[in-house]
């Protein structure tokens, strides 16, 4: 332990000076350095402006309270002082903008924050991958910007993001893109993603007609199937279909009038409730390329600019929920190392026509192959599988009401939904076949499956990281598996359902040959 | 190239079992639900513990790692060396009672971490450090 800490204790000296002879050299390069990074290089304070913000938002975060303590003084009889419970977040929020500084120096971004348990965050400039600016009504009205640095760590404890809360908006624009001209490029990674054109180049620009889509988005269904379901479901639960009949009804129209005219209420209100989200998150919407990276830019009231390293760019997702496919559009998606869980960042193109997506996608993976080439299915028996699976619970459910009804006397109105379900599961099921498939081209695992949600994922080779083969004892009486090949990006991975096990095998090592002196042969051990 | 075959982590899924029986037994219920639960947990860890023995394996070659767990679904995983970001060693109250320890090896994924479970502490010892090395040997920066 002692000679340890002797051991320590003698090399110090030596650490310092190195740390003196490469501060040194770090203040050199600084200065040679762009601008507005050599202007960071001291411990500062983000923009005096955002005093009025942060006070703001405590007092917005804190409002439950704050009404609870109104409430309370009020009922209590006390005189003006619960007023004074206001003053708490804003002693909070000024707070918050003094103990929070930073500083761009010596090759790393550094932040630090808090007051009572106080955080040091930092990372090298090399490990930046995606430079977000965002800016609330409240930062643009203030002329104000957030950057958040995205390093690619997996935590998402949001004191452990490197935010950059309130810097004026073009300072913030100028170190968005020095922060990641200076982040070098790593030779040998997605290298032949796009070719380099000297400037910005448009891919995408909002098109009001797309509006159209907002509707028949996933979030606008799932929330209208959601209610409706859901409404239906409790009345069934209270028994209320049953009493209908014997119900006084005041409103002087009959009953399926009144559901019917209900259910189109519905059906507006979600309509236009997604109409708008799709205003507010995609007005604007910009995905341009310029050397190095994407940039996209949309928003209405928040705008948010995200740019991403072309090396980080792992591929893309095109997202067809039944809703849009039906009318003939997609999503796109990236699959972006380092982007973390906040997938809707990481969104490439609103829903939008399909042929414009998958152009999109195909500039963007700097091949058109993976987006439109034909995948291979999965066979009989993952077919099969499809079948019973969709089939099989509800026939449970069917069977279990029929005893329901046969036992306890109910209605025979109760079979009609379950055996409704059964009727709509055998097409989802065939639809389900119809989009199961993978393929390997060009460098990209393609995968596809869904129907529902249906998606196509696209992954680079050379950022799969990883393979997991996972199959229950269904799959395995079955020689089938489901392939996962896991990456840093995106939704951390990307699924092959219920591929046969051989093709499985066969397709990790024509991916990752590397890889196959371990796998293959345990593989062929097991057989 | 080598392979070890993991030691018993059966013994305490079997403890933290009749533990879980035991609590329930306090539980003031119909008796014969009870007992229809004591029988179906004694066959679970009659059973399970050994399947999942018989399944456990893991491997660590020059450049991955591979493990296979599970007893109803099967799951094996397979991570290159060179993606590996870190490699922890616990060893939890009741692995210590027998002595064990489990590795953990994460990338940079969360779908892809692998976990070795029931190691010998020695063993899991040994694996940690050449897992280091051997990681720490490989170019990139794990993505």
């Amino acid at each position: 332990m002692s000679e340890a800490g002797d051991g320590v204790d003698g090399r110090e000296p030596d650490a310092d000076r190195d740390d003196a002879v490469a501060l040194r050299a770090h203040q050199q390069q600084v200065s040679a350095a762009p601008a507005e990074l050599a202007r960071d290089a001291e411990w500062q304070r983000l923009d005096p402006r955002m005093m009025l913000v942060h006070p703001v938002r405590e007092v917005i975060r804190f409002l439950p309270v704050l009404l609870g303590l109104f409430v309370a003084g009020t009922a209590s009889g006390g005189g003006a002082w619960q007023y004074l419970g206001v003053l708490v977040p804003i002693t909070v929020g000024l707070l918050r903008y003094l103990t929070t500084s930073f500083r761009i120096a010596q090759g790393r971004v550094e932040l630090r924050r808090g007051l009572v348990s106080r955080h040091v965050l930092s990372t090298p400039l090399d490990r930046v991958r995606t430079v977000d600016v965002t800016a609330s009504p409240i930062h643009r009205a203030l002329g104000l910007a957030t950057v958040r640095i995205g390093t690619g760590t997996a935590s998402t404890d949001s004191d452990e993001r490197l935010d950059l809360d309130g810097l004026p908006a073009g300072r913030a624009r100028g170190l968005r893109a020095e922060l990641l001209h200076v982040a070098p490029t790593q030779n040998g990674e997605a290298a032949a993603t796009s070719p380099v054109d000297a400037e910005e180049r448009v891919v995408l620009r909002f098109d009001l007609a797309w509006l159209r889509f907002a509707p028949l988005t996933g979030s606008g269904a799932v929330i209208a199937a959601g209610l409706l379901g859901g409404g239906a479901q409790l009345l069934n639960e209270l028994g209320v279909w049953s009493d209908l009949d014997t119900r006084d009804w005041s409103l002087g129209i009959p009953i399926w009038v009144a559901l019917v005219l209900a259910a189109l209420g519905l059906l507006v209100g979600v309509a236009v409730l997604a109409v708008l989200g799709y205003l507010v998150t995609n007005w604007d919407f910009r995905l341009s390329h310029s050397p190095g990276s994407w940039h996209l830019s949309r928003g209405l009231l928040t705008t948010r600019d995200t740019s991403i390293d072309d090396e980080r760019l792992a591929g893309v997702t095109v997202g067809e929920p039944l809703g849009l496919r039906l009318a003939g559009a997609a999503r796109l998606s990236a699959i972006v190392t380092g982007l973390g869980s906040e997938a809707s960042n990481a969104a490439l193109a609103p829903p939008a026509p399909r042929d414009v997506v998958v152009d999109v996608a195909g500039r963007v993976l700097g091949t058109d192959t993976p987006g439109t080439c034909e995948l291979t299915d999965h066979g009989p028996a993952a077919a099969r599988r499809r079948y019973t699976r969709a089939i099989g619970p509800a026939l449970a459910v069917l069977a279990a009401a029929l005893l329901v009804v046969l036992g306890a006397g109910g209605s025979w109105w109760l079979l009609i939904l379950p055996a409704a379900i059964v009727a709509a599961t055998v097409p989802l099921a065939a639809d389900r076949v119809r989009s199961l498939g993978h393929t390997l081209v060009d460098g990209y695992v393609v995968a596809r499956s869904g129907s529902l949600n249906r998606r196509r994922e696209a992954l680079a080779v050379d950022h799969v990281i990883g393979w997991t083969l996972r199959s229950t004892w269904f799959q395995r009486r079955q020689g089938l598996t489901t392939l996962v090949a896991t990456t840093a990006g995106g939704r951390q991975s990307v699924t092959v359902l219920d591929v046969p096990e051989t093709r499985a095998v066969e397709l990790a090592r024509l991916a990752l040959p590397e890889l196959i002196g371990a796998f293959g042969r345990r593989v062929a051990d097991r057989d | 190239m080598w392979l070890v075959g993991c030691l018993g982590e059966g013994m305490v899924t079997l403890a933290i079992l009749t533990g879980a029986a035991l609590a329930w037994d306090s539980f003031p219920a119909r008796w014969w639900l009870v007992g229809a639960a004591v029988v179906l947990v004694l066959g679970y860890a009659a059973v399970v513990p050994q399947w999942r023995y018989l399944v456990h394996r893991w491997e660590v070659s020059d450049t991955a790692v591979y493990t296979q767990t599970g007893w109803w679904a099967r799951e094996r995983r397979i991570a290159p060396m060179s993606r590996i970001q870190t490699v922890d060693y616990a060893e939890g109250a009741l692995s210590r009672l027998f002595g064990l320890a489990t590795v953990t090896v994460t990338t940079a994924s969360a779908a892809g971490a692998l976990r070795i479970e029931g190691l010998d502490k020695a063993l899991a010892q040994r694996l940690v450090d050449e897992l280091t090395l051997k990681a720490d040997a490989v170019e990139g920066d794990a993505t």
